[in-house]
């Protein structure tokens, strides 16, 4: 300790390239994944080509990540003189002149079909940006901005001011759980691999979970394109308090982006110093590798994870020895989600007792006593705003859904919200006034999980949500176990024969008594949560099943062996349209006389209904 | 090793003290608790896939379901293996399984001892072959812990995971070992004919997985061969003072620490096949990777280093040197000359006495100063001949031919060098100190290619667990051991896995240093091979033909007569008045017991010398027991009639025998 790493750290600072000119206009355009594959590449060029012809100097161009708003990429904002960004939605390459035309006043945006955001809509109003404070902000391919913006400061106050221990009190203090699904608490989970590496004489490594496999779930993701450095940082600290000094980033590889930022971001590092031997002049060494992983959703579990790391398909094993004890090649290892890593050096910068101050419970003493902090959701589905929102712990499902998400678009009504990615649960419109936290949840049936949220109106089949979980897990189960393996197909034979109408009484008790023997006996958390969806589907929709089962009727029309699609005689007006789309060739009639449809024929695939103008096709 | 921690759990209220870490199904098995454990085996490492092994823990504070095959002991807690909860879950998993394998004999067994008739669901890939393959994971890991070849392993995801072979073709690289078809639960592995056609396939697997299971459960217990093969032996010679140290003088010494097989683990490749036969499971040639050299012309090299073996690390204490980077540095260096480290060592012990005893000096040896323990000057002189320059020249001829150059030219002393050269028939020593045990004297001194253990390693038997006290059991020994170990010899097999591997119930047996159920074993080996069924007898018949044959062709050589099997007395006895005051307790107490004289009064040179006498005698006796045994002339000749009843008396033969008095 006593040494000069903020001195040192002051220095790349001030040697660091100042290229901000002091244009009035910054104009940033996000190229986050979601933003590209909207076109915010061909954006760019477009505003490129637009600068490089001359005519709206002088303007400063930047690059940055997503801005949070996915469903409404891509989008480009705009910042004069200092103030706080304007944000200009859905601007598409067609779109950038009239972009222009705005900024230089010489249209609204409202003659140009602009839609703009600030931050003091609704939507970041309520949230709360902890591990986001950089969206959207900085270049991520940079490191000038990164320190600029304070990156490394909490690395190099705890290299010249904490020894490891307090480091990592300081973490427990703070109440910090696992964003990774678990929610299990950081400093305790550091703590005991220092005890384990203590008894083993091992030497520990860190390792950071960039797996994300949850279906339409990208937080991590974005966390990486956004602010690497904050996780390299993150991993630093991390790795000085447990006594590591090797890193692993184990990160799926379909996060090409994500990859090349963070690899840049290490190298970068590298060349200040700030990775590699003696970290800012200290005698603290410590280095990162990244492991790409091939994308099953099971290795993100940690002891697959370790196993995969080592070349080995990725496949659980019992934790009867925690992994902080035996974990990477037997060494112990400490295993974070990127989110977790990514409030590590906030806290350290912070403290911890401003990060306890969000959130619920008293965490001081105990970390367990609440949930502290900030959690990441992707907020999708049947929602206006769909995007990844960051909310302060124990704000409600409603002022997610509703406050930030701007409630069930198309007019409908809210059914259910199913969190905690896929084998989360899913909760109905009675639990929306539960603060989210991760007790609340599990309480209720579901979980935090990684933050997958996905929002169902009324036109939604439960079972059919059940149904779909089931089958993606079934696919990504490991298949060793066999609760997980063949309970998944069960329930998978189960409520397909109920969806196609041969439901028999007591399945929903089979399904139960399935679901249960998952949980209590499968070998690791994926088949111990897998009938989740189906669980609390039945506890909160039960109505529904038996309504299948008994009635053969799906509520949602959606089960196409329950329902019938009739023409109303009375509102056909004859106009042939439907007998014209439909695939089946099942509709007849003549011209300007009511239309029928043969049941024999008919697939249920609803094209008549979406294409009939006078709403004469029924669901029955 | 200390003693491992003791913990006294409670299963179904019956308690049980168990070793820390013990699994709940072991010790439930060692009450004779039954828990149905489908995927688990005593060969192989738990793996908690089945999840039938189920039982509820209560640890004090909470209690919860845990798959006992791999839920380690670790605080006093209560086991329920038949609670509600358990058999509840259980019996749904086993509907599972029923579902999908509805014919397969274990999991019907086993559903119907649960209640279960019939699945409550259909599976849509229901498999109706009583054979399936049920997914428990014990092939793939007997083929991978328990063979080291990791050869079939796990294929796809979830409900379509299937035991393959690499690329579903017969892989080259599978040993045939069978193991994965032995222990899988429901037939679904089945073995393809040999190539080699042998009379009965079936027969020779069956003898073989018995070796291979005691190998799995064994070992690691008994000699660990597979951890660090025979340098195991190191530290067990040393506590019985047999370990050779300066040149066979001593059998023990303080720094064999230093070299001992706990050091090697360290160094030792770890994890992979190292036999010297495709699928030896006993896969003792140990190897040390990326050692770098610190001499020689490969100087600065890293290179892999091919053992060492025991052999190589007595002959480095023989020489007084306890330090493993010289060890493996002589290993490869001998290995690379084409030199076996015995003779070199030997040898060189050999040099470094006479060099402190004055025989030879810094002149004499070109320069080389050579004591025990010289490390540096061990070295060059390996290099020295290695090249065929200097003094390695003479060395490198070995003692027979350095006895009679040091008397012809640096007119050494012939009783002593003749004492203390530990040579037979002009082969070294192995490294073994065979003062104490009559038997082994006779076992290096009669051999057939001169003083090699390997006919009749009789030590322990001898001097340990005197199993043998007369000169007539001796002799049966020394009958019995040479013929048994040269029929590996003629079948072309490793000794190793007859006795370095036993059954659990070996020292049960009438006659443990055979072990009789290994034998057996060979018995079926060969007759699965030959259709030729075979016993005991029939065996050691097979080789008393062939060593009374080799014995002749020794005689024709010039080396088959009693004259050609004397031993260099260091191997019998302590020939310096220093040797016999190392150990002056033992001798006087032989001296008045054995011997029949009082030592006390007597000097130390008057002891080692009526010791000699006796023990020199004893040699003498020995042999003529020995000959007798075997039929041979009191000269060590076979006699003819000996000859005829073995069916080798060809003309030459006995012709030549005649001459000598046979
Ligand atoms: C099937 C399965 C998939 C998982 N996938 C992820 C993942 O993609 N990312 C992640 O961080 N944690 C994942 N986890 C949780 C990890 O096992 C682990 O608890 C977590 O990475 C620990 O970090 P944390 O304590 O910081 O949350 C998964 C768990 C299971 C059972
Ligand atoms: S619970 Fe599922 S994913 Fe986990 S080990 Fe068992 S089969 Fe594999
Ligand atoms: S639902 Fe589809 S298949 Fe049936 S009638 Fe309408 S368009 Fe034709
Ligand atoms: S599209 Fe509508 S209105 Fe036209 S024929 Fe079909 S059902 Fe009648
Ligand atoms: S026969 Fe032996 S080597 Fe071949 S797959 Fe089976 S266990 Fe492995
Ligand atoms: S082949 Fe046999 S041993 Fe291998 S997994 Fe299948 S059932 Fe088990
Ligand atoms: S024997 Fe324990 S899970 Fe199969
Ligand atoms: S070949 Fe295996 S022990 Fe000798």
């Amino acid at each position: 300790m006593n040494t000069n790493a903020i001195d040192r750290l002051k220095t790349l600072l001030e040697s660091s390239s100042d290229d901000t000119n002091d244009a009035p206009v910054i104009l940033t355009v996000h190229l986050g994944t979601c933003g590209i594959a909207a076109g915010a590449g061909k954006t760019l060029e477009t505003v490129k080509t637009t600068l490089a012809s001359g005519s709206v100097q002088p303007i400063e161009l930047r690059s940055s990540s997503c801005a949070g708003l996915c469903s409404y990429e891509p989008m480009v904002s705009v910042s004069r003189n200092g103030e706080r960004p304007m944000m200009y939605l859905d601007v598409t390459e067609d779109k950038v002149n009239d972009l222009f035309d705005c900024i230089r006043g010489v249209k609204t945006a409202e003659e140009c079909h602009l839609q703009i955001i600030t931050h003091d809509d609704p939507f970041y109003l309520k949230q709360q940006t902890v591990v986001f404070i950089n969206r959207g902000l900085i270049d991520p391919e940079s490191l000038d901005d990164a320190l600029a913006s304070g990156a490394y400061k909490g690395l190099a106050s705890i290299l010249d001011n904490m020894d490891p221990a307090e480091v990592i009190t300081e973490i427990t203090k703070s109440g910090l759980r696992g964003r990774g699904g678990g929610g299990f608490p950081a400093g305790v989970k550091w703590s005991s691999c220092v005890s384990a590496a203590e008894r083993t004489e091992g030497i520990p490594v860190i390792v950071c979970n960039a797996d994300e496999g949850d279906p339409g779930a990208y937080m991590d993701r974005s966390i990486l394109e956004s602010d690497p450095h904050s996780i390299i940082e993150g991993m630093a600290i991390g790795a000085y308090a447990i006594g590591a000094e090797e890193g692993y980033i184990y990160i799926r590889k379909e996060y090409p982006l994500a990859m090349e930022i963070l690899e840049n971001a290490i190298r970068q590092a590298r060349d200040r110093n700030l990775l590699g031997k003696g970290l800012l002049g200290t005698d603290f060494s410590f280095d990162l590798v990244i492991h790409r992983g091939a994308g099953a959703f099971v290795c993100g579990e940690s002891s697959a994870l370790m196993v995969s790391m080592s070349g080995m398909p990725g496949e659980p094993r019992s934790k009867y020895i925690h992994t902080v004890e035996y974990g990477y090649k037997g060494r112990p290892t400490v295993l974070n989600n990127v989110e977790t890593l990514a409030n590590v050096p906030r806290i350290i910068t912070r403290g911890s007792k401003w990060f306890a101050s969000m959130g619920t419970g008293d965490v001081s003493e105990n970390p367990w006593n609440g949930s502290s902090g900030t959690k990441v959701f992707s907020l999708v589905g049947d929602v206006k705003n769909a995007g990844l929102v960051e909310i302060p712990m124990g704000i409600t499902l409603r002022e997610i859904i509703y406050d930030i998400g701007g409630g069930i678009p198309g007019g409908k009504e809210f059914k259910a919200v199913q969190t905690g990615g896929p084998s989360g649960g899913v909760l109905p419109a009675d639990k929306l006034d539960l603060p989210v936290d991760f007790d609340t949840l599990t309480d209720a049936g579901s979980m935090m999980g990684s933050g997958g949220m996905v929002v169902m109106d009324n036109e939604t089949c439960m079972i059919q949500i059940a149904k779909y979980f089931v089958d993606f897990l079934k696919d990504e189960s490991c298949g060793k176990c066999t609760p997980c393996r063949e309970g998944l197909v069960a329930l998978g034979t189960i409520l397909d024969r109920i969806i196609s109408g041969d439901g028999r009484q007591g399945d929903i008790e089979l399904l139960e008594e399935y679901g249960q023997n998952m949980c209590e006996t499968s070998l690791c958390a994926l088949g111990q949560t897998a009938a989740n969806p189906v669980l609390s589907t039945i506890e909160y929709f039960r109505d529904e099943y038996e309504e299948h089962i008994r009635d053969g009727k799906c509520g949602a029309l959606k089960c196409k062996a329950l329902i019938e699609y009739h023409i109303n005689a009375e509102n056909c007006t004859g106009c042939t349209i439907c007998a014209r789309n439909c695939p089946a060739d099942a509709i007849r009639g003549n011209l300007k006389e009511p239309h029928v449809i043969d049941q024999e024929k008919c697939i249920r695939c609803g094209v008549c209904r979406e294409v009939c103008n006078f709403n004469a096709v029924e669901v029955l | 090793m200390a003693d491992r921690e003791m913990i006294t759990i409670e299963i179904d209220g019956k308690s049980v003290s168990v070793e820390k870490d013990t699994t709940i199904l072991e010790a439930a098995q060692s009450i004779d608790i039954y828990i149905p454990a489908l995927c688990s085996s005593e060969l192989v490492e738990p793996y908690a896939a089945c999840r039938l092994c189920i039982v509820e823990v209560d640890d004090g504070r909470k209690t919860k379901l845990v798959t006992s095959c791999n839920y380690p002991v670790r605080r006093p807690i209560k086991v329920y293996t038949s609670s509600k909860k358990v058999l509840r879950n259980r019996k749904i998993t086993l509907e599972m399984m029923l579902s999908r394998w509805p014919n397969v004999q274990v999991i019907k067994d086993l559903a119907k001892n649960a209640g279960i008739e019939k699945a409550r669901y259909q599976h849509p890939a229901v498999d109706l072959n009583p054979n399936a393959c049920i997914l428990c994971g014990l092939c793939m890991r007997i083929c991978e812990q328990g063979i080291w070849e990791n050869i079939i392993n796990f294929t796809n995801r979830g409900a379509e995971r299937a035991v393959r072979m690499p690329y579903d073709s017969e892989q080259p690289h599978c040993v045939g070992c069978g193991a994965c078809a032995e222990i899988c639960p429901t037939g679904a592995i089945t073995m393809v004919d040999d190539p080699n056609q042998p009379y009965d396939a079936e027969m020779i697997r069956k003898a073989g997985m018995r070796i291979t299971k005691e190998m799995i459960k064994y070992d690691e217990e008994q000699c660990d061969m597979r951890g660090v093969g025979t340098a195991h032996l190191v530290e067990i010679m040393d506590a019985y003072d047999l370990l050779p140290v300066m040149n066979y003088r001593y059998g023990k010494h303080e720094e064999t620490p230093k070299i001992s097989s706990d050091i090697f683990r360290k160094y030792f490749t770890k994890g992979k096949p190292d036999g010297c036969w495709l699928g030896c499971t006993m896969a003792c040639a140990k190897a040390i990777e990326d050692f770098e050299l610190k001499t020689g012309p490969y100087k600065g090299e890293k290179v892999l280093v091919d053992g060492p073996e025991y052999e190589t690390l007595g002959g480095s204490s023989n020489m007084g040197i306890f330090d493993p980077y010289f060890v493996a540095e002589y290993n490869f260096y001998c290995d690379t000359y084409g030199l076996d480290t015995i003779s070199f060592s030997t040898g060189t012990s050999f040099v470094m006495e006479c060099y402190e005893a004055g025989v030879l000096d810094k002149e004499k040896t070109g320069g080389l100063e050579i004591p025990f323990g010289a490390k540096d000057a061990a070295l060059e002189l390996l290099h020295q001949i290695g090249r065929g320059e200097g003094f390695g020249l003479i060395v490198g001829k070995g003692i027979r031919y350095m006895k009679k150059y040091f008397v012809e030219n640096f007119g050494a002393d012939p009783d002593f060098v003749f004492d203390i050269g530990m040579e037979a028939k002009g082969m070294e020593y192995s490294e073994y100190v065979t003062k104490e045990s009559l038997a082994q004297q006779g076992g290096y001194g009669i051999a057939l290619k001169g003083a090699q253990h390997d006919e009749a390693w009789l030590i322990f038997m001898d001097m340990v667990n005197k199993q043998i006290p007369t000169f007539e059991d001796k002799a049966e020994a020394l009958h019995y051991f040479p013929m048994w170990r040269t029929w590996f010899s003629l079948c072309g097999l490793c000794k190793l896995p007859w006795n370095d591997v036993e059954p659990a119930d070996n020292a049960e047996t009438d006659e443990p240093a055979k072990v009789p159920a290994h034998v057996q074993g060979y018995c079926e080996f060969f007759e699965g091979v030959t259709g030729k069924p075979q016993t005991m007898d029939s065996l050691i018949r097979m080789s008393e033909k062939v060593y009374n044959f080799q014995r002749v062709f020794n005689l024709k050589m010039g080396f088959g007569r009693r004259e050609h099997d004397v031993i260099p007395y260091r191997s019998a006895g302590p020939v310096t008045v220093e040797e016999y005051e190392s150990r002056q307790e033992r001798y006087d107490t032989q001296l008045r017991e054995d011997v029949g004289i009082d030592p006390t009064g007597m000097s130390s040179e008057e002891k080692v010398a009526a010791t000699r006498k006796f023990r020199e005698a004893q040699y003498e006796h020995l042999l003529d027991a020995v000959y007798k045994r075997r039929g041979w002339t009191n000269d060590g000749v076979p006699t003819v009639a000996k000859l005829i009843e073995l069916g080798v008396d060809f003309p030459d033969v006995i012709e030549l025998v005649k001459k000598h008095g046979g």
